[in-house]
Formats: C-alpha cells, sequence, structure tokens
C-alpha cells in the first residue's frame, strides 16, 4: 500500500505530546529489546535509532489496544492482529501509566467520541447545538449515535 | 521508513464509520493521466481504491499538516493538496462537479487531528463553563433561588464566549471536580505554533473591543431567565472606556459605563447586585446620576 513517506517523515518532527527512549521489542517471534526514542505526534507513534533523525518507523494509533503487561511496560497490539504486540519498557511505573494514558487519548476515534459526548451534553444543558456557531454541524463525522441531527429544543421552562 | 501498514489498511475498510466516500480523479505520479478511484476519509487518513468494492487500499494520503487549494487544471473542478515540505509530492484531484468538490476541499481542510483537538478542547471548555454556572447556584435545571450568586471565582463573566479567538485566555482545560461525568481528557496537548491560525478558521466574527458576545445558557446562574433572545455580557480586559456588545441579530446594545477596576460581579456600593438585572439598574442609575451632574454643571 503506497503511503506518503516524505510527509510522514516530516510529520515526526514535528512537537510531539510526549517523547521518551524507550525499550521497544517488535512482534514477531525472536524480536529482541532495543532502545529506541520513541516519539507520539497526533495519532502516530515514531521510533527512531537514538540520534538519528529519520525514524525507522510509524505506527498509526487507530483500532489499537493498549495493555499493560507489567508494572514498567506496556504493549500495543491492533485489533486485527491481536496476537501481535508491540512491547515499550518504561523506566517507571509513573511513566508507564503516563504513556499508556496519552496513547489511548491519541486516536482520532477516541476524540471523536468525546466530542459527541460534549455536543451532546451542551444540548442537554443548553438546547442548542454548539457546533452550529462553526457551521459544522452538518459534517458525518460529528453526528451523536442515533444518526439523529440535534435539534434546538424549548428550554424555557428550565 | 516502516508503516504498520497491514494494520493501516484494515482501518480502512474496518467499520468505523468513514466521513467522506467518493470518487474523485488523482493525477498519476507516473503515468500523469488522471484515475478514476474510490476515496475513503477517515479522520486524518486519505484512503484511495482501485474499484468502490476494492478490498484494499491502493494507498493513503496522511493529511496532517496540508493545505487544500483550489488549482489551475486542464480537468475541471481540480484541487490539490499540498504540504509544507521539500519536495514534497502534491495531490492533484478533480472531483465530478462543482459541489463534490467544494465538499472535499471543506471535509479535506479540516481532516487534520489538529483541527479536531481544537474543536474537542473547546466543546470541553464550553461544557465546563456551562457546569460552573449551573453548579454554583441552583441544583438541577429547575429555576432555582433567584438572589443566587453564580461563582465568579476565575471570571466575572457568565456564559461562553462565542468567538474562538477568545478562549485563548483560558488556556486551561483542567477539568473541574464537577464534571466527574466528562471523560477524562488529558489537558497535556502541546499547544501547536498554528493553533492561532486554526482558531480563525473555527471561529465566527471576531471580538470587538475586547468583548466577546456571549450565548448564555438558557437560565443563566443568577435565576435570571432571558427567553429566546440573548443577552450581552461584559468581559472587561483591563479598563475599556467603550464597551459594546452585540445581540442575537447583530443589533447593538448600548455601550456600558467602564467597569471599575477590581469590581467584582457584585457592587460595593450596591449589595445584591450579583443578580444581572439588579446590576443592570444599578449601571443605569449610575449613567442617570452622571447625566444629572452634567447638565447640573452646563
Amino acid at each position: 500500500m503506497r503511503f506518503n513517506e516524505k510527509e510522514l517523515v516530516l510529520l515526526s518532527r514535528q512537537p510531539s505530546e510526549r517523547a521518551a527512549e524507550l525499550g521497544m521489542r517488535g512482534p514477531k517471534k525472536g524480536d529482541v529489546v532495543k532502545k529506541r526514542l520513541v516519539k507520539l505526534v497526533v495519532n502516530f507513534l515514531f521510533y527512531f535509532r537514538t540520534d538519528e533523525e529519520e525514524p525507522i518507523g510509524a505506527l498509526l494509533l487507530e483500532q489499537c489496544r493498549v495493555e499493560r503487561e507489567d508494572s514498567q511496560t506496556f504493549s500495543i497490539a491492533f485489533l486485527d492482529e491481536a496476537e501481535r504486540k508491540y512491547v515499550f519498557e518504561c523506566d517507571t511505573e509513573e511513566q508507564c501509566a503516563e504513556w499508556i494514558d496519552s496513547i489511548i487519548k491519541a486516536s482520532y476515534e477516541f476524540m471523536r467520541k468525546n466530542l459527541i459526548f460534549y455536543r451532546t451534553e451542551i444540548h442537554r444543558l443548553t438546547g442548542k447545538d454548539p457546533l452550529e456557531q462553526y457551521g459544522i454541524s452538518d459534517e458525518a463525522r460529528f453526528q451523536v449515535s442515533n444518526g439523529r441531527p440535534l435539534v434546538a429544543r424549548d428550554t424555557s421552562s428550565l | 521508513m516502516k508503516l504498520n501498514e497491514r494494520s493501516v489498511a484494515h482501518y480502512a475498510t474496518c467499520d468505523s464509520p468513514p466521513d467522506k466516500t467518493g470518487f474523485l480523479f488523482k493525477k498519476g505520479e507516473r503515468n500523469t493521466a488522471y484515475h478514476r478511484r474510490w476515496f475513503v476519509l477517515k479522520g486524518n487518513m486519505l484512503f484511495y481504491f482501485e474499484e468502490r468494492d476494492s478490498r484494499e487500499p491502493i494507498g493513503v494520503i496522511v493529511l496532517e499538516g496540508c493545505t487544500v487549494e483550489l488549482c489551475e487544471s486542464t480537468e475541471e473542478f481540480a484541487f490539490a493538496i499540498k504540504f509544507d515540505c521539500a519536495k514534497a509530492r502534491v495531490y492533484k484531484m478533480a472531483a465530478e462537479n462543482q459541489a463534490a468538490m467544494e465538499s472535499w476541499v471543506k471535509a479535506l481542510s479540516r481532516a487534520s487531528f489538529d483541527y479536531m483537538r481544537l474543536v474537542v478542547k473547546e466543546l470541553e471548555r464550553q461544557l465546563e463553563e456551562i457546569q460552573e454556572a449551573a453548579g454554583g447556584s441552583f441544583v438541577g435545571a429547575g429555576v432555582g433561588n433567584l438572589q443566587g450568586r453564580p461563582k465568579s471565582s476565575k471570571r466575572n463573566h457568565m456564559g461562553r464566549s462565542r468567538s474562538g479567538a477568545s478562549s485563548s485566555s483560558s488556556s486551561s482545560s483542567s477539568i473541574s471536580s464537577s464534571s466527574s461525568s466528562v471523560p477524562p481528557m488529558s489537558a497535556s496537548f502541546s499547544a501547536q505554533k498554528n493553533q492561532q491560525d486554526e482558531l480563525q478558521l473555527i471561529s465566527g466574527p471576531s471580538k470587538e473591543n475586547g468583548v466577546a458576545w456571549s450565548k448564555p445558557p438558557a437560565a443563566l446562574a443568577n435565576g435570571f431567565v432571558e427567553g429566546a433572545s440573548s443577552c450581552a455580557v461584559w468581559e472587561s480586559s483591563g479598563d475599556p472606556a467603550n464597551v459594546t456588545g452585540y445581540g442575537a441579530d447583530g443589533a447593538r446594545a448600548p455601550p456600558v459605563p467602564p467597569r471599575r477596576k477590581g469590581a467584582s460581579l457584585e457592587s460595593p456600593v450596591c449589595p445584591g447586585t450579583g443578580c444581572f438585572s439588579k446590576l443592570h439598574d444599578w449601571y443605569g442609575k449610575e449613567v442617570e446620576e452622571l447625566r444629572v451632574q452634567w447638565l447640573q454643571s452646563q
């Protein structure tokens, strides 16, 4: 599958949500732990050899599961190949927890769910659709799960 | 550079809802003819398939950091996806009609993770404000005690700002303890330097004279219930000499006397003015007094 590699490499140089040197083990049998600079940028996890400018690889963090393996280790597995795990070793429990949290929140799908939640909640409390003022209330990706658009309701009795 | 391609391809075809799909013509790289492909936009990933029912995409364009422009082309309804890096490829595309082109350009230019993040942050902030205003004086949604005082700890105005640009003053999105039902959102998203540009994209009319026109919730925390119309709320930035606000239909509200330095929502002179209508009356009285003084000095 083709992808725009140059632009992805450019993305890896953008300010990151989180970056650290971690021990990283690939999903294949026989892969060993190697020290890598791991960098989270939007919904991608880039990994570099320490002091190298160009990443070795990138993981798109959609449709994945993040799990705690032990007190300082977490893993990422993709739903289509649940047995293949990328394993990351952290220095401390705290660091491990922070990485897990960040990665869970790094997916577009996670943000979409939040947006729908906030939109629904604001509408419930105020009777108004907060996306209307931005002109994006009709976009497919922001629709609430029942598929019906949010309509302003009479809240004068509140 | 490696990519978890199998999983990325799976993302294209899995049952998560696409944000947009349709046929577009894409100019080839080597073969510079335009080829008709089936496109699926999910988040910041634009996949393209040979056919609508192909099981795997031919390729994907990661859209993060791109700009979308209309472009000159032999093809009608053409637009281009461009990136700001050296020797970046320009993806030339063409839609089948004007409406499709506009729709795709709009969707693609808002497809970035950053844009989504901004919108979510803004809504999170709005919800926080609403909950704060509501939580201060009455429980639930009933019209509570009319003399209730709003929580005016952080700001001395109620409601939320209409313009996205004004939210730069409340940069922190730490979730207050009252919103326990809100899913945890990390407040540590790094500020992107193009954030201001993005905010311009999503904001409507910008502030004037440092005043944001706010749409209050249906019932203000102080029990002052406005019907369908809006009430303008003044936000002081410094000590503006002349402050105007705008009503729902863009009609100008009359200017308010400058806010005294250090004034809270409750006037020290006239207690009980936590209630907006009372404050409004009090200002009216002040204006009247000034008029009388001026007339007397003539």
